[in-house]
């Protein structure tokens, strides 16, 4: 069964999944606030405030990167919500500072909460009024079915049966293992280590668990950096991007950023358009600390479009942007001089822009590999985060299994990724594991 | 009142119970139906294996008497799964089973507060006001009155032994049954189910010819079960290996509607790991041959245990197939195959300490309960004596963490899930195998032993000696390097072994085989231990959150009557164990949690 950890720091968005001015990010559990210090611009601060008290500060990431300017509202333990040591971020609503900062708060120790798992911490701490027991019940007991909706929503029909196979194939691989483990060398047959049947559960968790990346294009959009010389004619094609499309959500000039940020469509996908100012060559401090945050930039987005003046001979190109295997090269000034050698487009004339678009389509495409159905499709993090947890455990097991490790251990990592899609589907207990050992080997003295 | 403790039946796991008793200072007796039965092996002449090795270990960490046993009879010693990985690793003994049951017998007889006594008990008398055990009432009509007790009547109570066609009322053959125990627990309100397992044949070794046989010898030098001493001084006698071959299948299939489990004669369950010959050969029909061990009953015998062969065929049909195998053309047999069927109690009418929810101060323990193999016996008996000592003293009952041992999955798979097969000890039962080595199973439980009264402050000293020479061990190894690395990462390599380290680290030799041995292991297995531990503390955080014995639970408002009802049948001693409860809900377990929360907070 799933039980309920209560001695784990959790943390949740509160606010809404969208694009918004202000979000909030609560966060709960024993020893919190000196998690949450790691990654706080004013660790002592944090750590000194007291019980109802606001923060103002900076959320850090590595390299004492400033993701964002935040407000920390504290509340000791016995106030509060859940009654626990809590926190609550408020941040500009971002998804991408939403979604660096949930990623950094798993970085360091806490988890994401379940759904309910905050009311249900509410509750185990007395926090809520605890008389009326059948009302709590059924509170309880909705709670527990929104979290099998949140953990079970997406897992209907065709994914939950393609997990479940996995699963099942696994499970078989196991027993395999397992009847070398609980019979002696001399009771059972020679073994061959299943690797193929791992090899193939680790492809198709692989390629379910990659989904979740074009999941993620679609709701949060694909990142594209325009790169390239200031008279290239990047500000040109942002503009025309963006009227084209009549779909500016926000036009956030970034404060800490030297690059601008928008959001538009393109052939029905969301997104994130980033104009690199940054490119530009200068000697000056704020501009040198601008180009390393537009690297940066460039190492996380999904597609850069490297644009290069069509007409100018001259113009000097950076090599390993276009290397790099996400660049599209688009030759601009296309109505001056048409260059056959790559995409030739004009902002002017609008012609060539259907081949960036299909380009731009390609490699959103190409870095993401779809699974066999392309219907099954992992949406949830959680979901994601189980397959990934799975994906490690079958990693090192072969892994390992290469090395010549002991079964004890690679049977401990095999166990952990069907622990995981467990969580998908339903718990594996060790019974399921021997009811296989018995039902297909010929075993015992 | 005459006893402190009246323990029923003198097979492995009444020796440990009424040896816990009576070391602990309680004045305890042993009504057995035959004192020369006293230990004895009935099925294979073994002790150990997988799993199970790490049982008797963990029976000799907490102080029980089984490693002693074995290591002063055994006449082969193995390391099963060398290759496997140390966590699957296992040590197995033949034993000289006459010696054994001498061994098992003198033991007690020498062992003071303790008295054995022949007779058969026939009924318990309960003081059904008050729930509470008051004594037995024995065959020829002794009414012995004791505060507690343990019954451990293994495949005696209603036991029923079948041969083809013949079947008669026996524990084993040749020795009767207990007739009646069985019917007046029914009669006391227990649940009773029927359970099945089976024996192979005993047949002559100067029949068999080995020229043409598989010698399997055993490992040289023998080491010991017990963390007490270093060596054993033992002969050590090979085993042999034969198989069976399509002849051997066409006769058994021939002959299979005479046998009393296809005929429907035998109602119990038998355990699917430990099939007979004709299950083997109807459930694997594309197997064209099945390994036999021939072992070796005891050194001084001539009889031949054929491991693998177990059969409720008539004799003549065993005969047959018997001499279609290599080696056993002209067998003679000295004793048949057979089946045996049994009263077993329902496990889940106990608590984690073996006494019965139903009746205080009686604990159930061994085969009783539906597990099968002298080990599993073994340290449920011990338990069930711990657990008897005290209640004697008005102590909390010991229950042991699935995490710490194979003792502790055992008992709490049993009175948590209950059993439908004959439940066998496995590794992969355990969530925490890595943990639960053989070799360190005295850094687990000795301590444990020592709380109780079983095990003398020495041992604590050896144990504390023994820690930390491993540690020195290590400090070793982190102040030398070998393959132009530290030692001690090195030894995280696969194919390093400390063994070949003695050379560029002559002062490894200061250190004896078993503490460079578990040194090695903790270096390897250091990473991964971590990452279970971080599993195990999770895990232990529930199991913390006791419930009351006492614990009302319909008190609870919230918690599903099916969840109720679950939980007042099996009483789980915590959280955690709740967790484990066959189709318990989720949500019940969370308003439980509650509940027990205020529950204590109220007391």
């Amino acid at each position: 069964m799933e039980t309920y950890n209560t001695d784990d720091i959790i943390y949740a968005l509160a606010t809404g999944w969208n694009q918004s001015a202000l979000a909030i990010i609560r966060i709960s559990g024993k020893d919190c606030l000196k998690a949450l210090s790691a990654c706080f611009s004013r660790p002592k601060s944090l750590l000194n405030a007291k019980n109802a008290t606001l923060l103002h500060g900076f959320i850090v990431g590595e390299n004492n990167h400033k993701i964002d300017e935040v407000v920390l509202s504290v509340n000791r333990e016995g106030h509060g919500y859940t009654k626990e040591e809590a926190v609550e971020i408020t941040t500009h609503g971002s998804l991408a500072v939403i979604t660096e900062i949930m990623n950094l708060l798993s970085k360091n120790g806490m988890r994401q909460a379940k759904g309910g798992e905050f009311t249900l911490r509410a509750f185990l701490n007395g926090a809520m009024d605890l008389t009326q027991a059948e009302a709590v019940h059924e509170l309880v007991t909705s709670q527990s079915q929104m979290e099998r909706g949140l953990a079970l929503g997406r897992l209907e029909g065709a994914l939950h049966n393609k997990i479940e196979e996995i699963k099942q194939d696994l499970l078989l691989a196991m027993a395999v293992i397992e009847v070398q483990l609980d019979y002696a060398e001399d009771e059972v047959e020679d073994f061959d280590f299943p690797k193929e049947q791992i090899d193939n559960a680790l492809h198709a968790i692989t390629a379910l668990s990659n989904t979740y990346e074009s999941g993620r294009l679609y709701s949060q959009g694909v990142k594209i950096v325009l790169a390239g010389s200031t008279n290239a004619g990047k500000s040109s094609l942002f503009n025309l991007l963006l009227k084209q499309k009549r779909a500016i959500v926000s036009d956030i000039q970034g404060t800490t950023r030297d690059y601008i940020e928008a959001q538009t469509v393109i052939r029905g996908i969301p997104v994130r358009l980033y104009d690199t100012a940054g490119l530009r060559t200068s000697s000056d401090v704020i501009e040198n600390e601008g180009i390393k945050r537009t690297k940066e930039l460039l190492d996380i987005c999904d597609v850069i479009i490297y644009l290069v003046d069509g007409v100018d001979e001259n113009t000097v190109v950076d090599r390993s942007i276009i290397d790099d295997p996400k660049t599209i090269l688009v030759y601009t000034k296309r109505d001056i001089k048409h260059r056959k050698e790559a995409i030739s487009i004009s902002t002017i004339t609008g012609e060539g822009m259907d081949h960036l678009f299909d380009a731009i389509l390609e490699k959103t495409a190409s870095g993401i590999s779809i699974s066999d159905d392309s219907t099954l499709v992992i949406e949830s993090s959680r979901q994601h985060k189980l397959l990934e947890e799975a994906r490690e455990g079958l990693t090192t097991a072969i892994e390992l299994n290469a090395i010549d490790m002991g079964l004890d251990i690679i049977a401990h990592e095999i166990t952990t990724a069907i622990t995981a899609l467990g969580g998908l589907t339903g718990e594996i207990t060790s019974d399921d594991v021997l009811d296989k050992v018995f039902g297909g080997f010929c075993v015992g003295k | 009142m005459d006893y402190d403790v009246i323990v029923i039946g003198g097979g492995h796991a009444g020796i440990e119970a009424c040896l816990a008793t009576s070391r602990i200072g309680f004045k305890t007796l042993l009504v057995t139906q035959n004192i020369d039965a006293i230990g004895r092996l009935s099925c294979n002449p073994a002790i150990g294996g997988l799993a199970k090795g790490n049982i008797v270990r963990e029976v000799d960490a907490l102080g029980g008497e089984m490693a002693h046993l074995i290591d002063d009879t055994m006449i082969q010693y193995r390391i099963l799964n060398r290759r496997r990985g140390p966590a699957v690793q296992s040590p197995r003994a033949q034993a000289d089973k006459f010696a054994y049951h001498m061994r098992a017998k003198h033991t007690l007889e020498l062992q003071s507060n303790l008295e054995l006594f022949m007779d058969t008990v026939v009924d318990l008398m309960i003081d059904h006001d008050k729930n509470i055990i008051q004594g037995v009432i024995t065959e020829r009509g002794h009414k012995i009155s004791s505060k507690t007790v343990v019954l451990t009547t293994g495949t005696f109570m209603e036991g029923k032994i079948f041969i083809g066609q013949y079947d008669a009322p026996c524990g084993r053959l040749g020795e009767v049954a207990a007739i009646g125990l069985g019917t007046a627990l029914r009669n006391h309100g227990f649940k009773l189910g029927r359970m099945k397992t089976g024996t192979p044949a005993r047949v002559r070794r100067s029949s068999i010819d080995f020229s043409e046989l598989e010698e399997q010898p055993g490992d040289d030098p023998m080491m010991p079960f017990s963390f007490d001493y270093e060596t054993v001084n033992r002969p050590s006698i090979p085993c042999y290996i034969t198989w069976t071959n399509e002849k051997t299948h066409a006769v058994i299939k021939k002959h299979m509607h005479l046998s009393p489990l296809y005929g429907g004669k035998i109602v119990g369950k038998g355990p699917r790991y430990c099939p007979s010959i004709e299950d083997k050969v109807v459930r694997f029909p594309d197997r064209n041959r099945h390994q036999i061990f021939i072992e070796p009953e005891g050194a001084e015998s001539e009889e031949m245990y054929l491991n693998g062969l177990s059969s409720s065929l008539p004799e003549f049909v065993q005969n047959e197939f018997m001499r279609t195998m290599k080696g056993l053309e002209n067998v003679e047999v000295m004793r048949p195959a057979y089946a045996v069927e049994y009263d077993y109690m329902d496990p889940l009418q106990l608590l984690p300490s073996l006494e019965t929810i139903k009746i205080s101060g009686l604990f159930i323990a061994g085969q009783t309960n539906g597990t099968s193999g002298y080990e599993e016996a073994a340290c449920q008996g011990l338990l069930a004596g711990i657990n008897a000592a005290q209640k004697l003293k008005g102590e909390d009952s010991i229950v042991l963490s699935r995490a710490e041992s194979y003792t502790g999955v055992l008992i709490d798979d049993l009175v948590t899930k209950g059993t439908k097969e004959p439940y066998r000890m496995f590794t992969s039962r355990a969530e925490y195998r890595l943990n639960m080595r053989h070799d360190s199973c005295d850094q687990r439980l000795t301590e444990i032993g020592h709380k109780v009264g079983l095990q003398r402050d020495e041992k604590l000293e050896r144990l504390k000696d023994k820690l930390s020479q491993i540690e020195s061990v290590k400090d070793l190894l982190r102040h030398h390097s070998y393959n132009q690395k530290n030692a001690f990462q090195a030894l995280k390599m696969p194919e390093v072994e400390i063994d070949e380290m003695m050379t560029k680290i002559p002062k490894l030799s200061n250190y004896s085989e078993p503490i460079r041995y578990q040194t090695q292991l903790d270096v390897k297995y250091e990473g991964y231990i971590k990452k279970q531990d971080k599993e195990v503390q999770r895990f232990a955080s529930l199991e913390s959150i006791r419930i009351a014995d006492d614990f009302d639970y319909d008190s609870v408002s919230g918690m599903s009557t099916e969840g109720k009802e679950k939980c007042k049948q099996i009483r789980p001693r915590s959280i955690g164990q709740a967790g484990r409860i066959s189709g318990l809900r989720t949500t019940d377990v969370a308003v439980l949690m509650v509940h027990v929360k205020k529950w204590r907070s109220k007391e």
